[in-house]
């Protein structure tokens, strides 16, 4: 171990750091909103509307992730769609984490109880304020350790994205290891600064459920 | 007129009658009590009256609008003129006890916050809860939780108040807590249509008491008609099972 060597690299593998959080984060937001709409369809008692999310949860589901990346960067370009490895990797781990995450939103949605519905109807409630002030802030109380794990299982599926060109923190201990030979200083490193940035999300979701269980 | 009518209200769960052919006129100010053993159809006849079940024929009627369920304006009218207590409360878990009383009005009737405040804080003080106001329902006895229930259909200013078995989900010595504040609704004029299995109450606060039993009305009368004469042997086995 030379920790002079170590050190030397740590501002370098932060600022790639910044770039899987920057992934993680925006791919968090649009792989949720997207999460939302297929829960929903999910739930739809249309055959037509619930089948296109079936099959899209059996797609996303049932192959890897490295995959599907494979297929947006590599694949796509023969078709004449051309993505930057960023765009290619917000859209692969966007969709991904949609499938997984809309089956938690979907468990969640219908674990809130038949008299709440009920209760919200006869107070003269419309089907969309039902929605928004009943049922899902109770769903987001109710979901929120398994996305809890959901975000934390997507920070360190960004490192998948090296794959691609992309340069974040796995791609740039890769780089700085073959460069110079100390794999031992740059991977410890990279583990530190995943577990670093883990422990933060943790943090932020403990913290957010201690502040929704008030009830 | 009568302030509702009921005429030939029938119900079909599987090809088996649930109601019967039920008729009943409700007066302003009635005070209704529904009694009759498990399975009779008292909760799905209440149920239907402000379309949380549909019913299958006969006709509902509420101030002289006709009940249409496909009707969704029709619906949303009928149901305005109707505040509902559930058996198992209902409350919203995740508001505190004034933001449960206060959030229909707001949102559904867009009224001022503070006017709505104002008499959310006069409801709860009238069942007896001011001092929970800033409770999460969860914190509450089911006694307690239902006084707010009750406040919280009390703020959308009905005109008719159903209550369905509000006290069979209640620990023994909470019950009394709930049929007070009913009584004094009551007393306040309320018109109200209550299943229950509370006896006491039946016979000293309703001026009314349907017996029920297989989707039919057995027999109504006065609570003193019914407790005291029964007409039919039905009814007396009933009561003297549950008296």
């Amino acid at each position: 171990m030379n920790l002079g060597f170590t050190l030397s690299k740590i501002p370098i593998m932060f600022q790639a750091s910044l770039m899987t959080i920057e992934l993680t984060v925006v791919s968090l937001i649009a792989g949720t909103i997207l999460a939302i709409i297929i829960a929903f369809m999910r739930i739809s008692k249309r055959k037509i509307v619930n089948g296109i999310a079936k099959f899209y949860l059996w797609i996303f589901r049932g192959t890897p992730l490295i995959l599907q990346l494979f297929v947006l960067y590599y694949a796509l370009p023969s078709w004449g769609i051309t993505l930057t490895p960023f765009v290619a990797a917000v859209i692969g781990l966007s969709l991904n984490s949609a499938a997984y995450t809309a089956e938690i939103v979907r468990g969640g949605i219908i674990s809130i109880s038949k008299g709440q519905y009920e209760a919200a109807n006869v107070l003269g409630m419309s089907d969309v304020q039902t929605m928004f002030l009943i049922v899902l802030p109770q769903t987001l109380r109710n979901i929120l350790p398994a996305m809890g794990n959901q975000f934390i299982g997507m920070l360190k599926d960004t490192s998948l994205v090296s794959t691609i060109a992309m340069v974040e923190l796995m791609r740039e201990a890769q780089l700085i290891g073959s460069a110079t030979f100390k794999y031992t200083e740059v991977y410890i490193t990279a583990a530190l600064i995943y577990l670093l940035m883990t422990s933060i999300f943790s943090f932020i979701f403990n913290k957010l459920e201690t502040k929704l269980s008030v009830y | 007129m009568a302030m509702m009518e009921i005429n030939k209200l029938g119900k079909v769960f599987n090809s088996h009658k649930v109601l019967d052919d039920i008729d009943l006129n409700v007066e302003k100010g009635d005070v209704i009590a529904i009694i009759g053993p498990s399975g009779a159809g008292k909760s799905t006849f209440l149920r239907c009256l402000i379309d949380l079940e549909r019913r299958d024929s006969g006709s509902v009627n509420i101030d002289g609008i006709e009940l249409n369920p496909d009707d969704k304006k029709c619906v949303e009218k009928v149901q305005a003129k109707m505040g509902m207590v559930f058996q198992s409360f209902n409350l919203f878990p995740h508001m505190t006890v004034l933001k449960n009383v206060m959030i229909a009005p707001v949102r559904v009737k867009k009224a001022e916050k503070k006017e709505v405040e104002k008499k959310a804080r006069e409801l709860l003080k009238k069942v007896g809860l001011s001092d929970r106001v800033d409770y999460y329902p969860s914190q509450l006895s089911g006694g307690q939780q239902q006084r707010v229930a009750i406040a919280r259909a009390l703020a959308m200013n009905p005109e008719l108040m159903l209550f369905d078995e509000p006290t069979s989900a209640l620990d023994p010595e909470l019950v009394g807590e709930v049929l007070k504040v009913m009584k004094d609704l009551a007393d306040d004029g309320m018109t109200m249509v209550v299943v229950t299995h509370e006896m006491g109450f039946a016979r000293e606060v309703a001026n009314k008491v349907i017996f029920m039993e297989k989707g039919k009305i057995i027999e109504s009368g006065t609570p003193k008609e019914i407790f005291f004469a029964p007409k039919t042997e039905r009814t007396r086995e009933f009561l003297k099972k549950v008296i």
